[in-house]
């Protein structure tokens, strides 16, 4: 067996994914008839075209050439979702000024050659510009700094 | 005339030194946005449509609206300037207009695409104002059957006109359908897919989901692949008054455009892209002289471009008659409306006749707006393109979080963003297009809903949806679009319509 279009095969191995889970989830959930659709009959017959086109997705990349996976880089990502995990996690304990500051250094080393300098002075004065924006004139209901 | 009554009581709502003031920030946010390279209206909408909650309905509304129009103007000014489309209805707008600016026509490229947009928008909005109350009043003999049928439709539609392959188009269609069932099920009480989390009880909130999908997967790639620097053609206030050549070539085809995306827009599944490509491709066919196409064609700038902002106008009027989001875009209009606790549907024009028409009202005014601040400012928006991303990225960043932290401050909201980014990310890398996903998420509620009461009317018979004169029209419609995705002659064209981007 060999995979011609890795993108497609996942694809279809994300798909046939989706709707196993969702048929599985969804097995509790009474089906009913077409008459009285119960709350498992609309999302059943979905999951069970997910899969199917998984599987024809699948079927088909192992047979028609297709483009390869463009590779990974974790940098990016990892950076980006640390910085708002960071961000999710800590604006309630320490306001909102100094989890943006913390929000934006984590975003900035997603790349590499990062200027630290310029980075601590464009966080500033972005946490600060956003902070005015969104509690002074927008009237957001956060806090600004910790202990509230 | 009753059409212009209503108007007046729109731009009575509209006017108000407020609504104007909201008008102009949306515009120029918009603007600001969507000249960034890469950004297309749906991350726009996304990235600012938190700033739009706390303000009051109308006022929301307006400010999306002008979002909008504003992204998209902004993604012409790149595409003209910097010959980097945003989404794929400047992409057009690149072809022709690049080229004109390379040429040294750039500021008459601007100028015809705004002033085109500018007319196509005054047309729209009247289109919409003939047009709302009539098809609202045929909107009220629609079924359940016949919902369920246009919804069918619009998804089938969102498929044809979807990036890349089309089963991979249909799964995520279906995928977003799940994904929009997620949640209390409003017939039983049971909670479906909520994986014991109580904040999943009220269903996937749609801000997390969007500016995951959309927003940080955009910055996330753009990492991944720096677009590589290019050069901004400059130009200045006073070059933009196009020749008279260039006018006399510029506003047939404007003017075709907009009838053309007017009517292209109030289709399921129509709206900006559509309008564009079909407009371009009118423009080639009726040409003298085809071959200038390519090479700067003053025509295939103002005929796309009054064609994409014509149809941006009159999507709206399914959104507002049937309460049915007719593409991406106007799912993300649905979803703003539905957080401000307005459900979409002909019960607004009747129960909120100021809402409506205060929109509609606006829309104008948007436009006008954007004719008088754009040009004038063009200067500011090319210095914009010489931000740099590395500080642009992390600001856009914060604006997504602090934007979900200012809807709700529960921690589960991030975890959701940062679900939706992972999940938008795999997608990305397995080449699958996430818009038409929204579509569904929108729809598949509503979908359920109308599937089980038109079966619950037919006693279990599903000929019920044949019986009825308009879903069955809807459903030839909806056989034919397939078939024509089926047929290869039509697939071919398809490929090579998005081959160009």
């Amino acid at each position: 067996m060999v995979i011609k279009s890795p993108q497609d095969f996942g694809a279809g191995i994300l798909f046939i994914l989706f709707g196993a889970v969702g048929l599985y989830v969804g097995s509790d959930l009474s089906f009913g008839s077409a008459r009285n659709m119960g709350p498992g009959y609309f999302p059943m017959i979905i999951c069970g075209l997910i899969a199917l086109i998984g599987l024809i997705v699948t079927a088909k990349s192992l047979a028609i050439e297709g483009p390869a996976i463009e590779r990974i880089r974790f940098r990016p990502i990892i950076f980006i979702l640390l910085a708002i995990a960071a961000f999710g996690i800590l604006i309630s304990e320490i306001g909102a000024v100094i989890s943006s500051i913390l929000l934006i250094m984590f975003a900035a080393y997603a790349r590499r050659d990062v200027n630290p300098i310029e980075t601590v002075v464009f966080a500033v004065t972005t946490a600060a510009f956003v902070v005015i924006i969104f509690v002074y004139a927008l009237g957001q209901p956060m806090p600004v700094w910790w202990g509230r | 005339m009753e059409v212009f009554e209503h108007l007046a009581t729109g731009f009575m709502a509209a006017g108000s030194i407020e609504n104007l003031m909201f008008c102009l920030i949306g515009v120029v946010l918009g603007t600001l946005i969507g000249v960034l390279p890469g950004i297309g209206p749906i991350p726009a909408l996304a990235i600012l449509l938190p700033i739009t909650f706390g303000l009051d309905p109308l006022s929301s509304l307006i400010m999306l609206a002008g979002i909008y129009y504003g992204a998209q103007y902004g993604g012409s000014t790149t595409s003209i300037l910097v010959n980097m489309p945003g989404e794929a209805s400047s992409v057009v707008t690149c072809i022709e207009g690049h080229q004109m600016a390379r040429k040294g026509r750039a500021g008459a490229a601007l100028a015809i695409a705004a002033l085109g947009s500018f007319f196509a928008g005054t047309i729209g909005t009247v289109f919409i104002a003939a047009f709302g109350p009539p098809l609202a009043s045929i909107a009220q003999q629609f079924n359940s059957p016949d919902y369920f049928a246009l919804m069918l439709l619009g998804l089938v539609m969102a498929i044809v006109l979807a990036h890349g392959s089309v089963l991979k188009a249909v799964a995520m269609v279906l995928i977003g359908l799940l994904l929009g069932l997620v949640g209390t099920d409003i017939n039983t009480g049971l909670t479906r897919y909520t994986f014991g989390l109580s904040g999943l009880w009220e269903g996937i909130d749609f801000l997390p989901l969007v500016l995951g999908l959309f927003g940080i997967v955009e910055i996330i790639r753009n990492l991944e692949n720096p677009p590589s620097p290019r050069e901004a053609i400059s130009t200045r206030m006073r070059d933009m008054w196009p020749t008279k050549k260039e006018f006399k070539e510029a506003y047939p085809a404007a003017l075709r455009g907009t009838g053309l995306g007017s009517l292209l827009g109030i289709l399921p599944g129509g709206g900006a892209v559509l309008a564009s490509f079909a407009s371009y491709t009118l423009e080639k066919k009726i040409s003298k002289n085809p071959r200038k196409f390519g090479t700067g064609a003053v025509e295939g700038v103002a005929g796309p471009e009054a064609a994409n902002n014509a149809a941006a106008q009159t999507s709206f009027i399914p959104l507002l008659t049937l309460g049915i989001p007719s593409n991406p875009i106007m799912a993300i209009m649905m979803g703003a409306m539905i957080i401000q606790g307005i459900q979409p549907g002909a019960a607004v024009m009747t129960t909120r006749p100021d809402l409506f028409w205060g929109m509609v009202a606006s829309m104008w005014i948007g436009n006008l707006m954007l004719v008088v601040i754009n040009l004038p400012m063009i200067g500011i928006w090319v210095k914009l393109l010489s931000v740099p991303y590395r500080l642009l990225y992390p600001a856009i960043l914060l604006f997504c979080a602090i934007g979900v932290y200012s809807t709700s401050t529960e921690p589960f909201m991030m975890v959701l963003m940062i679900v939706f980014t992972v999940f938008g990310y795999i997608l990305f890398k397995l080449g699958c297009e996430p818009a038409p996903m929204v579509l569904g998420f929108i729809l598949g509620p509503l979908m359920e809903e109308n599937l089980r009461r038109s079966l619950v009317i037919s006693r279990g018979d599903p000929t019920i949806f044949i019986d009825r004169p308009i879903s069955a029209t809807l459903l030839v419609a909806t056989v034919l679009m397939l078939c024509l995705i089926i047929f290869p002659q039509f697939r071919k064209t398809r490929e090579e319509a998005f081959q160009e981007e």
